[in-house]
Parts: C-alpha cells; structure tokens; sequence
C-alpha cells in the first residue's frame, strides 16, 4: 500500500515532536543500508516488549560486522519463559540493559535515513514503532527491505499456481547456501538477512533464478 | 561481536582470547558473485579472506591450482608480502570475512605462533611453486570434474520387480548397478545386494526389489570436482556414487572410474576391447587409446611407460579386430605381426601403421583379398596413417606364404640398398599379435644365420647408421655454438633415436637375441658382455630422453596441426635444462656410431 504509507510519512514529517530527528525523511540514493533484528519477549507487538537490537551497516557488497550496533534493552514486560528458552536470556542478563527511551535516539542517529533490510522486517519495525510513537509520535519512515520479499522474487516469481511456497528463514538460508549461525540472537539473525540481502541483491542484478529443484517434491535426499 | 566467526579454526586457534575478540569485533564481510576476481595475481590484499560460503579458485593462468571452500583462507601473500601469487576467482555466490591487514600485521608481530603460521604459509607456497610442475599430473586430474569421468548410464528398475529379473537386467545392460524407481522414492541396487539376499539371507529369487535395495543414495553433482566424489565414497563407505545433473540422474560413478581418470583409462581399455562385437565396437576404445597418451604424458608418466601401455593396448586392438574379421582360412594359416617401432614397443603417439601377414600356406585368393582391405579399412577407421613406405597387408610383399616371404628375406638381404636394409630392420623388429608365432620365429631365424654367416652383409646393414650422419654432426657442432640461439632446429629421429635403434638392432641380430624393445636388447647386450654397463645406460638413458622430447613435440604437433614438424625441436624453445640433456643425449649417439663403426669396420666401405 504505497499510497497508504507515503501519505503516513508525509503526516508524520508535520507531527514529528521533536525537529532534531527530520534527517529520517531524507531520501537519497545509496548503495547503504542497515539489516536490521530485535529479538522480543513474544509475538505480540502490543503486549511484548524489545530485549535486543543489532543494526548491521552494508555498504555495497560489504557487511560491515566491525560497526555493528548491539545493544540490550531492559524489558518493561515481564519476561516469558518462551523466549527466555528461545534467547537463552534471563531477566538477570537484562539487567545491564538500558531503557528503550535510552537506546532509542541512538539507534536513529545510527540507522539515519538508509533502508532497512530484514527477514520478516514488518513485525520488528512494528515492534520499533510502539517506541516511536511513545517518544517521537512517528513510526520508523525508512523504507524497507524484506529478504523474504527479495527471496520470492528469485525462487517463486514465475512459480505455476500451486507451486508450494517456502520462506521459512531456514529454508532461505539452506537455498542460499549458508552456513547455520548457531545461536539466535539478534546479532546472528541480523547477519543472516545481510548476507541474504547482498546475496539476493545481486542474483537480481544478474537475472538470476534460483532453481526450483525436482527434489523439492521428491522425498528422496541425495547428496550427503 | 561476529560469535560466528570461528576461531577454533588454524591459525585463529593460536589467538588468545583477547586477540580473539579483537579479531572479531575487526573483520567485516565481503560479497563476492560469481566469476569476480577476489585478488589479481601480483596485486596486493588489503583484508586476508576467510571463506564463510562458497568456493574460490585459485588460478596460475588458466590453470587451476587449488580449490578453496569454508573455512579457508587466501592470500597470507597479498597480505603479508603485497603481492598475491595467483589470482583467485569466485566460482560461485562466496561470501568471505574480511580481516584487516593492519590486524594480521599486528597479530603476527604479538603472536609468535600465529605469525609462524603465516611465513610458514607463505615459504610452503613458494616451495610448492617450484614443485608443481612435478606433481602437477594427479591434482589435475582430482580437479577434473564428475562428468569428464567415464560414467556409467543410468539403467532402470522398478521396486516391485524380482530380484530375478533384477540379475537379468544387470546383465544385459552389463551394468551392475541399477537405479530402483519406487513410488517417489529412488533407490540402487547391486550385483553386491544380490549376492547378499540369495547367499547369506537365503531370499528366493522372487523377493522383490524394494525389498533389497537400499534408499540412502549418496549422488555428486556431475559439475563436482573428482575429488568431492573421492572425498563422499570415502565419508559413506561408497564404491559408487549416483550423478547428477540439473536435479536428474545422469548415472552411476564408480571408485574404478576414477582411477580411470588418474591412469587415462588405461586399465579399462582392454575389457572394453574383450567386449567388442564388432569393428565399429572397437572404434572408441582405439581413440582412448591414444587420448590416455596425451593424459599420461601430463600426468608425469615416463614415456617408456607410456609407450609400453599404448604397445599393449595397441596389440590386444589388433589381435580382437584380426578375432573379428579374419576368415577361417587366414585364421588357421595366419600370423599377424606388427613390425618398426609399433613391434619395438617404443611407439606412443600412430605415425603410421607396420603391419604384415605371413601365412603357414596358401589361402584362397578372395579371402586374402577381403582380410587385406577389411583390415587397413578398420585402421584407417581407428586413426592409424596408413605406412608412407608401404609396410602393410594390404601390400602383397607384407602378406604372403612363409616359404615365398623368406626368400623375399635373402634377396633384401642380398640387394645392398637402402629400401632393403629399412625391410629388414623393419621385420627384424616384429612381433606376433595374433595366429602362429612359430611362422615368426622361423623368418627371424632366416635372418639372424643369413646374416651371421657372411660378415659382409652384416656391415651393409649397419652402414645405414651413417645415413644421417652428416646432417646430425652438423647439428651437433650447431648446438654447441648456438645455444640461446632460436633459429636451430634439429631432427629428433634422425640425429638421435634412429642411430640408437638401429646400430643395437645391428648387434642383435649378429648376437641372435630374441628381444624386440631396444631397451631389452640393450639389457641383453650388457649382460652378454657386448656393451660396457656404462655406454648401456647412457643409451637407454640418451633414447627415453629422445622419447619424451619426440612425444612432447608430437602432442604439440597434434594441438597445432603442424604435422610436418613433429620430429623437429626447436633449440629456441627449450630450457637450458633440456638443452643441457640435449647435448648429452648426442654425445651418447656420438660415441655409440664410433662403437658401431668399428666394430664392423665400416671405416672400409
């Protein structure tokens, strides 16, 4: 919904409550952007609440890891044990966290107005929003990047109807060859969509498709 | 920050963790599509590359010399001497970590184990650099591909057939490995998986397929590299691997095909010559035949080598085609020999064809005719140059009754020309392939007491040692003049193996040895007292140097087209090294003519 969102940012340029942060409206071209991952105490952006955030500059063909920013946010809602298995955070870790309000300001000067890449993008943005909205009365106005988005256009664009749609991250990162980053953190999560995002990016470039194996319907596994 | 960043992995494992994490907190990730140049050759690196995913290709021209996947790392020479040794190419999507120089440059300095990794890596290359060359013949081939294997195609079965009807498949598709087609699922089965089911399971024959076969089918891209197909039968404990391409299955690789690949096939060549049912079977296996040559040779091979497997192979093709397309009457009768080099053994890349026919008696006069063009149709067919000087069944001097051949033998023996002394060491050089060899025996005995009874004819033999002589001495004296100098050019067969050949192919028949190969004969010769020890191995030294430039200058011949050259080196165009050996190969000649000359006094002629 194009039209819906540029009328939602253009609204939000007038209502932003604070002038200091204008530089996030401005557009210019870039061969920059940010991957970007929040890991949450749930799904449910109304309810959960923010426990870390890595934003990975990529400039070009590059993943620029060393200037990375991570940082742990101190949750106001109560830590489910869900995602304490699924993080391996305990509230003891978050401790050291700081407060959204805190963190907040720092991440917008450090993303500025470069796209944001991510897989499934929309729920951590949401996520950012109920921030936003809190402290500066706008949502994020970036545009936005989904990997799944980029992953369907190479693998199932000129799919036949019926074709079964798979684009789980797993399954992305299996397709493209990636090695299976251990841990789920926000950082390792955030790495992955980079290195799907240059990936990606340039098998469009070259009009690359990604096969569709046979063996996708067939049962058998082949190659050890 | 980058936890994915493993530094278990050398020479990051000498890290402490302090410099570990610097590390991590250091490197970035690079990007790289396919067929991008990471690193020119000679240019420098301001990151070392940890491979992530992907795989890079490390080149020297067009050459491969190494394959580099995840967790490898390129180039400590661009980083650590500023300047990459090779080029190294992205061969597909490659992400790689980027560590910074100035990182390793400090690394290295503080860490003494880390930094010994780092020259040791850099002096390893360079010391590999000076051995390539040698040990360049089996790493090519492991970096061939799958599909450049001898694969077997793929033959089908149904899971519910028998394992009857399994057997019955696998011989006649002579495949004994079969894919089984089972619902959805695929599987293989084996001559191994029925042997099993009927001897040690006590199964009937009426136990179905699906039952034996097994599921857990382990296949290799036919785009793979030979050694990821060695590396997976090693990791399963597979003798066979199933190949595919684009998703579908191509067919069946075996541990033996590979080793095909390693030994140009040779060792497969003479099964498939076993099975021919007719000329046109033959027809592949006679190409094999000579493309393995060009693939021995690269591989390091020594040319004697060479030349002993080509003989071989050559012998088991004529003797199969002499099975197949002889008549009865030739059969019973017949002794088909092969004659020259081809019957010296010293033959590697067809120059021409020296075959003949000697016959018990008479067979009719049809069916010689027929044998005659059916045979040197056949060679023609299989790529062997007819015989510039004629040498061949289809010539009537070359296949005729035993009686009548021998005393074509006294008459060449009697004419003192040059066209009969080449018959004669032609002949003198033949050996049977196929029928009786005792017709063989009995021409060769002809000779060996004709010429031993009169010395005089035994001189006029030898005499053609000198044919080339002066051309060859004129080389010489140009060779010690003129090295560096490009323009030289020199007759390998006539200044170098040619004299050889013959004056030992003289003393042979005056000693009466049955031995064909020269290097044979000479061993012969040495032990019989004839040859000092010494002047035995620098000729058998000098003539497999002569060997190998001839065969290197031939395949060179055979890629550029200049066939009228293959016998010629250019001086220009060798290294000082096979200059060097050059001389001293002639300077053996040089000797050996004076050894020969004396002993038969041709100084008198």
């Amino acid at each position: 919904m194009p039209i819906l969102s540029a009328l939602r940012r253009g609204i939000d340029r007038l209502v932003i409550n604070d002038p200091e942060y204008r530089f996030l409206f401005r557009r210019q071209e870039t061969d920059e952007a940010i991957s970007l991952d929040c890991e949450t105490t749930g799904f449910d952006p109304w309810v959960d609440d923010i426990i870390s955030i890595s934003a990975i500059p990529i400039k070009g063909k590059r993943i620029l890891t060393s200037e990375a920013f991570n940082v742990v946010v101190r949750p106001d809602a109560a830590l489910r044990a869900e995602s304490v298995k699924i993080h391996q955070l305990r509230l003891k870790d978050l401790e050291h966290g700081r407060h959204m309000s805190d963190v907040l300001p720092e991440l917008l000067h450090f993303i500025g107005a470069r796209p944001i890449v991510g897989y499934w993008i929309d729920f951590d943005i949401q996520m950012l929003n109920k921030y936003m909205l809190k402290i500066l009365n706008i949502r994020l106005p970036n545009p936005l990047e989904d990997v799944c988005d980029l992953f369907y256009d190479r693998k199932f664009a000129n799919a036949p109807p019926g074709t079964q749609l798979d684009l789980r991250y797993a399954t992305i990162m299996k397709d493209l060859g990636l090695p299976d980053l251990a841990a789920h953190d926000a950082f390792n999560d955030a790495l992955g969509a980079a290195e799907m995002y240059v990936i990606l990016k340039d098998m469009k470039e070259r009009g690359y498709r990604i096969p569709r194996a046979k063996d996708d319907a067939s049962p058998f596994v082949g190659v050890g | 920050m980058t936890q994915a960043f493993d530094t278990q992995n050398p020479p990051f494992d000498r890290l402490n963790q302090e410099e570990a994490s610097e590390l991590r907190a250091a490197v970035d990730i690079g990007y790289y599509a396919p067929s991008t140049t990471v690193i020119a050759s000679g240019s420098s690196s301001e990151h070392l590359h940890v491979i992530i995913k992907g795989r890079i290709e490390e080149r020297d021209g067009e050459s491969v010399e190494a394959v580099l996947g995840p967790r490898d790392s390129f180039d400590a020479r661009a980083v650590v001497h500023g300047a990459a040794g090779s080029t190294f190419v992205a061969t597909e999507e490659t992400l790689c970590y980027l560590v910074p120089k100035p990182l390793i440059l400090d690394l290295i300095r503080r860490n003494v184990g880390f930094g010994a990794f780092f020259y040791q890596e850099v002096s390893r290359k360079l010391a590999d650099f000076a051995r390539r060359q040698e040990t360049e013949g089996v790493e090519q081939v492991l970096r061939a591909r799958v599909r450049e294997a001898r694969l077997h195609p793929p033959t089908w079965i149904d899971g519910d057939a028998t394992i009857k009807d399994a057997a019955v498949v696998m011989m006649q598709a002579n495949n004994n490995a079969l894919f089984v087609r089972d619902g959805a699922r695929v599987g293989v089965i084996t001559g191994m998986n029925l042997a099993k089911a009927i001897l040690l399971s006590g199964q009937s024959h009426d136990t179905l397929v699906r039952d034996v076969c097994h599921f857990d089918v382990i296949s290799v891209d036919a785009e793979d590299f030979v050694f990821e197909a060695l590396i997976k039968m090693t990791r399963h404990r597979k003798r066979r691997l199933a190949v595919r391409s684009e998703g579908e299955f191509v067919g069946m690789l075996e541990d033996i095909d590979i080793l095909g690949l390693v030994a140009g096939n040779s060792q497969l060549i003479p099964g498939r010559i076993d099975r021919a049912h007719s000329v046109e079977d033959l027809i592949e296996p006679a190409r094999d035949i000579q493309e393995q040559v060009d693939r021995l040779e690269r591989q390091g091979v020594k040319v004697e080598v060479i030349a002993e497997i080509t003989s071989d192979l050559n012998r088991g093709l004529f003797s199969k085609l002499y099975e197949l397309i002889a008549p009865t009457s030739i059969k019973e009768a017949g002794c088909l020999i092969v004659m020259g080099s081809e019957g010296r053994g010293e033959q590697t890349v067809r120059t021409d064809q020296d075959n003949g026919l000697l016959l018990a008696a008479p067979v009719p006069e049809a069916d010689l005719a027929r044998f005659r063009s059916d045979f040197s149709g056949a060679l023609s067919q299989f790529g062997f140059p007819p015989c510039p000087g004629n040498v061949m069944v289809t010539n009537p001097q070359w296949s005729q009754p035993i009686d009548d051949f021998v005393r074509q033998i006294r008459s060449w023996i009697m004419t003192p020309d040059e066209m009969s002394a080449m018959n004669l060491g032609i002949f003198f050089d033949a050996v049977c392939v196929a029928g009786r060899p005792d017709l063989l025996t009995r021409a060769k005995t002809e000779i060996t007491s004709f010429m031993r009874g009169e010395t005089g004819n035994l001189a006029r033999f030898a005499k053609a040692i000198d044919q080339f002589e002066d051309a060859s001495a004129g080389m010489f004296t140009s060779i010690m003049a003129s090295v560096g100098v490009a323009s030289n050019a020199i007759h390998i067969k006539k200044s170098g193996t040619f004299p050889i050949v013959h004056g030992i192919r003289v003393i042979a028949i005056e000693k009466g040895l049955s031995e064909t190969s020269t290097a044979d004969r000479i061993t012969a010769l040495v032990n019989g007292g004839t040859l000092s020890g010494e002047l035995g191995n620098d000729l058998k030294g000098a003539l497999s140097y002569f060997m190998e430039v001839r065969l290197r200058s031939q395949l060179n011949a055979m890629k550029t087209g200049r066939h009228e050259e293959e016998a010629i080196v250019r001086l220009g165009e060798l290294s000082s090294r096979d200059r060097d050996l050059l001389r001293e190969a002639l300077k053996v000649v040089k000797r050996f003519r004076e050894v020969v000359r004396s002993r038969y006094h041709l100084g008198l002629f």
